[in-house]
């Protein structure tokens, strides 16, 4: 019974990691930047949300303001940052560095806003019941699975049949075939700045609710979605969320078997022996260089 | 004052040598990893141990930390020399994130969260050199003697045969590059040097505990040598002084409200990061940009 | 004139050293050496706004003839940010007086603080390898060994004989774990099952999982900052009914406020604002609650206390005309023993910590009461 209750726990972190790391996968496979400040977007979101529920608002209206606010900071991003750092020079680890010093950035400003501690949205929906006698489950867990499911039903949708999502996907592989067939590579990128961002607004959300937003969240976001992009191959959407979904059902399996201290390392050790013997990850190509 | 300053210098020194050792990763031989701090932290646990288990001599402690550092390097190495690129920063990441639940967990030789405590005053054959001038002395001397190996190193065929690689793995390769030993050696090198500046960093605080190899540290390590200018010899020590005495300079501001100077500290530091990335992505002792 | 001969006085014997001489003729140098930043830095408000009402009332009384100048440095709650922050305050700011909180920061700044004949004093930290860890250094909170003995007969009390403990894996909640594992038997209990989280951890509903299944009767979690609030709200949510138990880290106004807290139970230093007496207690409280319009922690009172302890040393030394030095505030403070402070009389022990009476505090509606 712990083991199942262990792997349902595992299913909702997992569920909100995947959504995550989904957006990051997006962002990494039409554009080729490394988008670690993908982490500052979803503690924005959070916070958003957070400040309009704590002025009355309704949900959906935090939810919209959340929204507004990870597109418009990953579309800054985009234009502000990763673009001038482009136009010259680009090296990923370059980029790598700027994206790191406004995840710092950005971290600091929350803590002047919000103050340092934690911050939590009260809902009933995070209180756990017994479905049948020693599973507890909360229905917040359907509402996180089920809007992950959703949502990536739709990204994929999106990705496969629409003529700019194919544009996105083919965006990395061959930008002057883009240009050649009338598509702009730069609003291109706009648009997976704008969809990545907004895929880590619900997991921003049901985090708020559920473990709570704290300023320093946006790193361990950042650590995750990095470790679930690599682990299921980095570009892919489709390994990106399972691979998030992996490591949220490892971080919490894990403790039936050894140390709880374990639990967060645990992901890291899946994402090292990953790296050393399938590099390529879930549903990566090889590595090509 | 006087005190107050060669604690600064002191400080900035050991920072100086660890970042010159990952200036050798990043910057001759393109390894990006951002798992610096857990070799720094290898060299100051070994060096602490045998400072209080045997005699606490500079010396010897310098030898087992980058012994230590150095041969567990290997665990860098490995990822090094299967994947590059963002696989490889991704790999340091798991390194680092693995290391400081060990740090954290081997009680009986790091002391957990804890720490080790009690580090006895330094010495070197026989002279007690823990006085803060001479202590910084030596350290500087330390700082000189790498950067002088590094120099030698980076002229000689070894630093080509690394730069080469960094360039184009495929084409050293064809050349004849043994390109795993070089990379081998340049991690081995990089890591023992990180340890010898964590030998120093534990005797000089006299207590290490995890919370000073953790991933931020990695990082300020990495923007150190970024913000610096890599693959030059002056860089790393630029950047060092710049983020060592950007928040010792902050705090002198009087009209920053003390209860918000910590956020505002990394506020300028997150910013000035994003910013010289966007107009100086060589970094500030780097050359003009666009060749390379 | 006064001052003028203190100024003789200093110089006449041949004390003063460069810091001390400058130190005549403008204000004592206070330091304060919190962390302002990180997950940690909600700490650092708090204790910084009670040594401001202290510092008030020091101002206010005219306690002293001349200004204190609060001087803060960030420690990041971690030993490097500590021992800079340390030597900052030591050698540039030239203060002889350093609060500061955190074991990890004290245990790195205390051998810096001793070599410059700084006296520290630490209303935060409640590690128990903070006892006796420098002649300067001072505890004016009790150490959390002390805590826990105080909460044994409670359990036993009301028969809660089943406990798990969840700790972060520090000298705190290592000093946590061996105290309920050798105490919990004497009351007739037994630690069921323990789980140790890194400082970090912010998900927990694992944990929660498996303390469910452990079954135990209370749950006592030894931690700090922000993640309390976390382990609280995650094992209420997960389906944990059962009494949630730690020690005076508890008291933060975000767990107070966290409506999961309802019913947790923490034991601290004794502080009964309601039926306080003495005049010291009375106007601490009157004054926080017309300032902050809520009701002090004990993190208020100790560094209230610790701030206050200043005065009263320093006002010792300006009435035997004797400089304002780390060294004679020591000796002051060894000579004198037992001060009057928020919560009633208090004596410092041998081995640097403050002896104090300990209670037993429920959260009920957002507010800690008493309740043994």
């Amino acid at each position: 019974m712990l083991f199942l209750q262990l792997l349902l726990s595992g299913i909702q972190t997992g569920a909100i990691y995947a959504l995550t790391a989904a957006g990051f996968a997006l962002i990494f496979g039409a554009t080729r930047i490394f988008h670690v400040a993908h982490g500052a977007t979803f503690a924005l979101a959070g916070y958003a949300f957070l400040a309009c529920s704590q002025a009355g608002l309704p949900w959906f209206v935090g939810c919209l303001a959340a929204l507004l606010i990870a597109v418009g900071f990953g579309l800054a991003m985009d234009a502000f940052i990763y673009r001038p750092i482009q136009r010259h020079e680009g090296s990923f680890f370059t980029v790598f560095v700027a994206a790191f010093g406004m995840t710092i950035a950005v971290q600091s400003l929350i803590e002047i806003g919000f103050g340092r501690g934690f911050a939590v949205v009260d809902t009933p929906l995070t209180m756990a019941r017994a479905v049948v006698p020693g599973l507890y489950l909360a229905d917040i867990f359907w509402v996180a699975t089920g809007v992950a499911l959703v949502l990536f039903i739709l990204v994929t949708l999106f990705l496969e049949r629409t003529r700019a999502g194919i544009g996105l996907r083919a965006l990395s592989e061959n930008p002057e075939l883009l240009r050649a067939y009338g598509l702009s590579s730069r609003r291109l990128s706009a648009l997976a700045f704008g969809l990545g961002s907004a895929l880590a607004v619900p997991g921003a959300v049901l985090t708020a609710a559920t473990s709570g937003l704290q300023p320093a969240i946006s790193a361990q976001v950042m650590l995750i979605s990095l470790a679930a992009a690599v682990v299921g191959g980095i570009g892919s959407l489709r390994g990106a969320a399972l691979a998030g979904l992996l490591l949220g059902v490892v971080e919490n399996l894990v403790i039936s078997a050894v140390d709880t201290q374990w639990s967060s390392a645990a992901g890291f050790v899946v994402l090292f022996a990953f790296i050393l013997f399938r590099p390529s990850g879930l549903f990566g190509q090889a590595v090509t260089r | 004052m006087i005190a107050y300053l060669t604690n600064l210098a002191t400080l900035a020194t050991i920072f100086g040598i660890l970042a010159a050792s990952l200036n050798l990763l990043i910057g001759y031989a393109g390894i990006f990893s951002i798992a610096h701090a857990v070799f720094f932290g290898l060299g100051a646990y070994a060096g602490a141990q045998l400072a209080m288990l045997l005699v606490p001599d500079l010396l010897l402690a310098c030898l087992a930390g980058g012994l230590v550092a150095g041969a567990l390097s290997l665990c860098l190495a490995l990822p090094a020399l299967r994947v590059r690129g963002e696989y490889f920063v991704a790999a340091s990441l798991g390194l680092q994130m693995m290391a400081v639940t060990v740090f954290s967990e081997a009680h009986a030789v790091t002391g957990g969260h804890g720490g080790l405590v009690g580090i006895p005053l330094a010495s070197l054959l026989g002279f007690d050199i823990s006085a803060p001038a001479t202590f910084l002395m030596v350290c500087l001397v330390v700082l000189a003697l790498m950067l002088l190996v590094i120099r030698l190193l980076m002229r000689g065929s070894f630093g080509r045969g690394l730069m080469a690689i960094r360039d184009s793995e495929s084409a050293a390769e064809a050349f004849g590059k043994n390109v795993a030993r070089l990379k081998t050696l340049a991690v081995v090198l990089g890591c023992a040097m990180a340890g010898v500046a964590g030998v120093l960093f534990a005797f000089y605080m006299a207590f290490v505990n995890v919370e000073s190899f953790t991933l931020e540290q990695s990082i300020l390590v990495m923007a150190m040598v970024i913000i610096g200018g890599t693959a030059t010899l002056i860089g790393p020590l630029v950047g060092v002084l710049l983020l060592l005495l950007l928040p010792a300079g902050l705090s002198f501001l009087p009209f920053i409200p003390p209860t918000e100077i910590g956020s505002v500290q990394q506020l300028i530091y997150g910013l000035a990061m994003a910013l010289l990335m966007i107009f100086r992505p060589a970094g500030l002792a780097g050359q003009s940009t666009g060749q390379r | 004139m006064l001052q003028r001969r203190i100024f003789l006085l200093a110089t006449a014997a041949g004390l003063a050293a460069p810091g001390i001489l400058r130190a005549q003729g403008s204000p004592y140098v206070v330091g304060t050496l919190f962390p302002m930043s990180g997950p940690n830095a909600e700490y650092g408000m708090l204790f910084t706004n009670a040594v401001q009402l202290a510092f008030e009332h020091i101002k206010a009384d005219g306690m002293l003839k001349r200004p204190i100048d609060l001087r803060a440095q960030d420690s990041l709650a971690t030993p490097q940010g500590g021992a800079v922050g340390m030597q900052k305050l030591a050698s540039v700011d030239g203060a002889p007086y350093v609060m500061l909180g955190f074991t990890g920061v004290s245990k790195a700044a205390a051998p810096i603080g001793t070599r410059s004949k700084v006296m520290m004093v630490n209303g935060g930290g409640v590690g128990p390898d903070l006892a006796g860890l420098s002649p300067y250094f001072w505890n004016v909170i009790p150490l959390v060994n002390q805590e826990v003995k105080a909460l044994l007969p409670w359990l036993q009390q009301k028969s809660l004989k089943r406990v798990a403990l969840i700790y972060v894996d520090d000298p705190l909640g290592n000093s946590v774990l061996e105290q309920l594992r050798k105490g919990l038997p004497g009351v007739g209990g037994e630690l069921v099952d323990t789980y140790s989280v890194p400082p970090a951890a912010q998900q927990f509903a694992a944990v929660a999982a498996k303390v469910r299944s452990a079954n135990p009767d209370a749950v006592y979690f030894a931690s700090y900052g922000a993640q309390q609030s976390q382990i609280i709200k995650q094992l209420r949510d997960n389906g944990i009914r059962q009494q949630l138990l730690t020690y005076s880290a508890g008291s933060i106004p975000s767990v107070l406020s966290l409506p999961e807290s309802e019913g947790l139970v923490y034991t601290s230093q004794a502080a009964d604002w309601s039926s306080a007496q003495d005049p010291v207690t009375q106007r601490f409280v009157k004054d926080w609650r017309a300032k902050y319009n809520s009701d002090p922690s004990i993190y208020h009172q100790n560094y209230y206390n610790a701030m206050r302890l200043f005065g009263l040393l320093a006002q010792e030394l300006e009435k035997a005309g004797t400089p304002v030095n780390g060294e004679n505030l020591l000796q002051t403070l060894l000579k004198v023993r037992q001060f009057t402070f928020v919560g009633g009389e208090g004596t410092f022990q041998d081995n640097g910590t403050l002896e104090l009476p300990m209670q037993i505090n429920q959260i009920h509606d957002g507010r800690a009461q008493k309740i043994a």
